[in-house]
């Protein structure tokens, strides 16, 4: 069921319906049902993946607490720093053991459903027989982001972050929220727990809100992302060697636009359907490419995303017994670089496992790699990169800002031309035709000959002015919807007319009212 | 102890000193980098160990609450 159909609209209004009229306590499972609906709705194949999941971590999370509790008991008869320190340790064990188990069920299942297709071919040939129920192997549906919540809340369990969900029910909710469950954002228990507890009184302020979220984040993906994918695919689709550099380099600058419109539109109408229900989403994307640099990219673009690697995978390394032994032995050996060699290696081993989530292609992998080695590159040089701009008298100001974004963009540009591309060997083609055959003139003459007329490129003029109209006031602090509503009655209702016109008559609507599904669900 | 742990934060994040809200790491003043050097000085300073359920932002909200962890630690 995608977030633009008919079927979810009618899901999503009966759901409001029956969660005011519930009594405050029985809300969330109204969420639940809803929820449930959602997911069976989707399901491909045998649901295997989210109970599975569902009772590892309940069942994980609920050993945790008792050892916590066993830990503290411990501890509370006992004096002394060292013996405390040795009681930690082996507890510490124990939880870390439990929790390794944990991951390789998890991850496994995730692995299964991710990578069985591609396996298939070498297990046949491994085994010399047909393996013929892979090939009927489906991912479930938001296998990809509920299995790293799941993840997420048994870490934080173990590091007493979160207290452990003794109700099993809540837990499900909290994996399989519908309008989180497919695409994200990924939430932490901690944060949604006391929204899902607590009661929720109805208010047509908020479900204003709530409503115009969602219906900006469907004029995103409608009018503007799904218009750009028609351009980006036909570009893309075709031989390589018949387009020129400049074509190929305008589709990877509207496929960068469109990766971002559809992505962004799908949390902002989850959020938009969430806050509808008064349960506030983490927000996700804050205007990446205001970006100045690399990292402050990704700490805009799916920024829950970025967020859990750091917390579960990069601080997890860097402060393990193995990080921290080897940052002491490179910090004596090289007094100067020696500290950059542990936070590298996270680095690294984050982004090849950014890009193992991502896809199961080695252009993915590539993808993952080039930004670890961009940011570590980066770390490395920070100190240069201020010397130099001294020496050239650079000052910081506008210019200098736009040269920044213009860096950034360039990087980004780079990564996305590996991941649009069917193939490494087309991703090569297209980077030799942007130094070989650029060929300027030929974006005038033949800019409408791949599935958009001039009409459609007039129409994205004037979406993308006010998307970056709308983008200009964000980053300078306004609530876009708070400044609409102190605007007069006609001011508001132009703008809100505007934007569900355009919608109505510009989106690209296919064919059945078939909206094109979202890019992230692929992932 | 509160000047020594303000002396390693401003080695490696002088803005980090003069700070005065209280999100940190969510306003991008100090990033994960920073984070974690911070994190090994201290350590090998107060001979400390700071395991990553502490590295959250709440212990990174400002430099009040860097001060607060490290004493934290040393009288557990």
């Amino acid at each position: 069921m995608q977030l633009i159909s008919l079927a979810f609209v009618i899901l999503w209004a009966i759901a409001f319906s029956l969660y005011y009229l519930a009594p405050e306590r029985m809300q969330r499972y109204v969420l639940l049902a809803a929820s449930l609906l959602f997911y069976v709705a989707g399901l491909r194949g045998f649901p295997l993946g989210l109970p599975a999941t569902w009772l590892t971590t309940y069942a994980c999370g609920l050993w945790l607490r008792r050892e916590l509790e066993r830990e503290r008991a411990a501890l509370s008869g006992c004096s002394g720093r060292e013996s405390k320190k040795e009681i930690r340790a082996a507890f510490q064990r124990r939880r870390r053991s439990a929790q390794i188990l944990y991951l390789i069920c998890n991850l496994g299942l995730l692995a299964f459903y991710k990578y069985a297709v591609i396996a298939l071919p070498f297990l046949e040939r491994l085994s010399g027989s047909r393996i013929g129920f892979l090939e009927h192997v489906m991912m479930p549906l938001g296998i990809s982001f509920y299995t790293l919540t799941a993840i997420g809340y048994v870490v934080d369990v173990g590091r007493e972050n979160c207290r452990a969900e003794t109700d099993p029910l809540k837990l499900l909710l909290f994996l399989a929220y519908f309008p989180s469950v497919t695409q994200g954002p990924f939430n932490r228990y901690d944060r949604m727990r006391e929204q899902f507890e607590s009661g929720h009184a109805f208010s047509y302020d908020r479900m204003l809100r709530g409503v115009q979220r969602f219906v900006w984040g469907a004029f995103k993906k409608l009018v503007i992302a799904d218009r750009l994918g028609i351009f980006v695919d036909r570009v893309y689709g075709v031989e390589t060697s018949s387009v020129s550099g400049s074509i190929l380099a305008c589709a990877t600058v509207l496929y960068m636009l469109q990766l971002y419109a559809d992505f962004s539109g799908y949390i902002d109408m989850a959020m938009g359907v969430s806050e509808t229900f008064d349960i506030m989403l983490p927000e996700n994307f804050k205007r990446p490419y205001f970006a100045g640099s690399v990292a402050e990219f990704w700490r805009r673009w799916h920024i829950t995303l970025g967020a859990w690697f750091k917390d579960y995978v990069m601080f997890s390394f860097v402060m393990s017994g193995s990080g921290r032994k080897i940052g002491k032995a490179c910090k004596s050996r090289w007094s100067t670089y020696g500290k950059h060699v542990v936070p590298i290696m996270g680095t690294l081993l984050v982004w090849f496992l950014t890009g193992a989530w991502h896809g199961r292609t080695l252009s993915y992998m590539l993808w993952g790699v080039y930004y670890g080695v961009i940011m570590s590159v980066s770390l490395v040089l920070e100190p240069q990169y201020a010397r130099w701009k001294e020496k050239l008298h650079i000052r910081d100001g506008r210019l200098w800002s736009f040269v920044c974004m213009a860096r950034t963009w360039l990087i980004v540009f780079t990564a996305d031309v590996l991941i649009r591309s069917e193939s490494l060997a087309q991703a090569g083609a297209i980077f030799t035709a942007f130094l070989t055959r650029l060929a300027p003139t030929s974006l005038l003459t033949e800019i409408t000959s791949y599935g958009l007329n001039r009409y459609d490129f007039m129409l994205l003029i004037v979406v993308l002015a006010v998307w970056l109209a709308v983008s200009v006031l964000e980053e300078r602090g306004a609530d876009v919807r708070t400044y609409l509503a102190s605007k007069p009655l006609p001011v508001r209702w132009i703008c809100y007319y505007g934007v569900v016109l355009t919608l109505l008559v510009t989106g690209i609507y296919g064919g059945g009212y078939d909206t094109a599904a979202f890019m992230y669900q692929s992932f | 102890m509160e000047e020594k742990v303000l002396e390693i934060l401003g080695e490696h994040c002088e803005e980090a000193l003069t700070y005065e809200g209280d999100s940190m790491m969510e306003d991008g003043v100090i990033d994960s980098f920073t984070v974690i050097n911070v994190v090994s000085d201290l350590e090998d300073e107060f001979d400390i160990e700071i395991d990553a359920k502490y590295v959250v932002a709440e212990n990174f909200k400002n430099k009040e609450a860097i001060v607060a962890l490290v004493k934290k630690l040393l009288e557990e």
